[in-house]
């Protein structure tokens, strides 16, 4: 694949359309940066991944030096209970992620584009600029939100007569409380990409049902939400794919404790790899990881195309 | 009469509807300025105060004090600037080829080139880990960089743009004897600016937050970008009386990010709604 100015195309328009020789080869010239990086940084690495979750290895040593295990690794992470914990608890994450943010970016979405008042200008630019902040920087001023006593929510529910709420350093509610700073950082993305799917429906889908008397939540729900569903359905997806891969404020708020209640697949991998030298196992849950993501986008594509 | 006071009950709901939505984002920004702004001793008092009695840059000076803060600025700038600039040469590059070629496997490709974008970089460290080390680039800049010089959305999001350019525009450039490569920088480039624009902000705010990869790949301190150092500051968030230090630091590292999206936000925004909706 030598690259040689003179020879650029000449060649008639026609060429240009119909897959010619010259169209092949600057094809050729454009992708390879990209698909060369890609190839060498995700989709190479991925192979390897699967060849090292077959070994034990500890990163210290030389790769050759890594030992065959088979599928040894896998089968010790079955009976892992940690593992199966971290897989639990990174289930009921994403779910209840995904369960909490599609309701909410609807919910701003309808209010940021349907209702002709001023200031929504303001609420967008505020929503979205969580999702910009630093994740570390951000997590880091939640916990201090979430600081027991000290911390402003815990001031809040006292006026309330609430005390008590373990927030990050109980483990049944630091899960949830890691969900509620995911969702509130996020949820702002998803209400862009919610008011960019209504401006999709036609204007005179609403004009007939206003003419046959239908009202605001009648139109929503007969008109808007079918309309949205392709919206919906990618939402989810990106949803799912981002909760999935959360690490940074596992790192900065709990490490995974209290008692591993926030103990998440993604931190597991980089725990057992950089800390534990244990860079077979990491790979082995990376690999299961990555096999039940990949059945859940395709699970979510496949509803995708069902609804086209 | 009633109608218009029915209105504009209903106008003052939303309007307090807004601004109660509005808190949500807004307060725990306001809680790290604020705290940050506090005295040691009005952090520890019980019940803690709410807005500082007497406001002081202290904790800024402290945490420029304590940390390299400045120089991860620098380091920061380096790997998201060079990071950004491959993101965007790649993806018009190929974006052009998807959008404007026809040659064998082009959408197979295409769609594997933008499957990528579903898969979380925590599921190749291990082995990203290995191979940087053994390009000898383990706690280097460009070892920080490397794996993220191009990406799968960018691909996608060129294409999208790209496919509406007119092909007459492409064709008559051709028939002026413009060589491709000048026809994308010249013709193509220009036509595609905000989603230029959309891309090269992503892929900033991206390289700027990512913490996972630097954590795993560097090791000295003098090379850390801004989000790792800050997170050197962990151990003083244990004590209430350094929380002004802390939130002075957050706050620090959220400024170029905030600030470029406040710049750019419309375009932004519109370039978002792209990736989303369309076909």
């Amino acid at each position: 694949m030598t690259i040689t100015r003179q020879a650029a195309p000449a060649a008639p328009v026609a060429t240009a359309k119909l897959g010619g020789p010259s169209d092949r080869k600057w094809a050729a010239i454009f992708v390879s940066p990209a698909v060369l990086i890609m190839t060498a940084f995700m989709l190479v690495p991925i192979l390897l991944t699967l060849w090292i979750s077959l070994h034990e290895w500890s990163m210290l040593t030389p790769i050759g030096d890594m030992t065959w295990r088979g599928l040894g690794n896998y089968a010790d992470l079955i009976g892992d209970p940690a593992f199966r914990g971290s897989m639990r608890n990174t289930i009921v994450y994403v779910l209840l992620v995904v369960a909490l943010t599609v309701p909410l970016a609807v919910l701003l979405g309808l209010l940021l584009y349907f209702p002709r008042v001023g200031g929504k200008g303001a609420v967008r630019t505020a929503l979205f600029a969580t999702y910009v902040i630093p994740t570390v920087a951000i997590a880091m001023v939640w916990g201090a939100l979430y600081a027991p006593t000290y911390g402003p929510f815990d001031q809040i529910l006292g006026w309330f007569g609430i005390s008590g709420v373990g927030w990050l350093s109980s483990p049944s509610t630091a899960l949830i409380s890691l969900v509620i700073f995911h969702v509130w950082q996020m949820v702002g993305y998803y209400t862009v990409l919610v008011v960019a799917g209504l401006t999709q429906i036609p204007g005179d889908l609403y004009e007939v049902a206003r003419v046959d008397g239908a009202g605001f939540w009648r139109q929503t729900v007969s008109i808007t939400l079918p309309m949205l569903g392709r919206t919906m359905t990618f939402i989810v997806l990106v949803a799912v794919v981002n909760a999935v891969q959360v690490f940074d404020p596992i790192y900065i708020l709990t490490q995974g404790g209290p008692a591993g209640s926030t103990d998440i697949v993604s931190f597991s991998i980089q725990r057992a790899a950089f800390q534990y030298g244990l860079a077979g196992q990491a790979s082995a849950m990376a690999f299961s990881l990555f096999i039940v993501m990949i059945a859940v986008v395709a699970a979510i594509m496949a509803a995708m195309r069902r609804r086209r | 009469m009633t109608n218009a006071w029915r209105k504009m009950i209903a106008r003052s709901g939303l309007r307090l509807l807004l601004a109660l939505v509005l808190l949500v984002p807004v307060f725990p920004l306001a809680w790290m300025l604020l705290s940050s702004v506090k005295s040691p001793q009005e952090l520890m008092q019980t019940p803690p105060s709410w807005w500082p009695e007497q406001p002081s840059l202290d904790a800024y000076r402290t945490v420029f004090e304590i940390l390299p803060f400045g120089r991860a600025f620098g380091n920061s700038f380096l790997v998201a600037g060079v990071a950004t600039l491959s993101v965007v040469v790649t993806s018009v590059l190929a974006g052009y080829a998807f959008a404007k070629y026809r040659f064998k496997g082009r959408d197979t490709l295409f769609w594997v080139l933008v499957g990528t974008m579903f898969l979380p970089p925590v599921v190749m460290l291990v082995p990203l880990y290995w191979l940087v080390s053994q390009l000898g680039l383990s706690d280097s800049y460009l070892g920080v960089m490397l794996p993220w010089l191009a990406n799968g959305f960018g691909i996608f999001l060129m294409r999208q743009f790209i496919a509406d350019v007119p092909d007459e525009l492409i064709d008559a450039a051709r028939l002026d004897g413009a060589g491709e490569a000048r026809i994308v920088r010249t013709v193509v480039a220009p036509l595609v600016m905000p989603a230029v624009v959309t891309l090269s902000i992503f892929a900033f705010v991206f390289y700027w937050n990512n913490f996972l990869w630097p954590l795993s790949i560097l090791q000295t301190t003098e090379k850390f970008p801004v989000v790792l150092m800050l997170s050197q500051l962990l151990s003083y968030s244990t004590s209430v009386q350094y929380q002004n230090v802390v939130m002075a630091g957050a706050a620090v590292a959220s400024i170029p990010t905030i600030v470029l999206f406040l710049l750019t936000q419309r375009v932004f925004v519109a370039g978002i709604a792209r990736t989303g909706v369309k076909g």
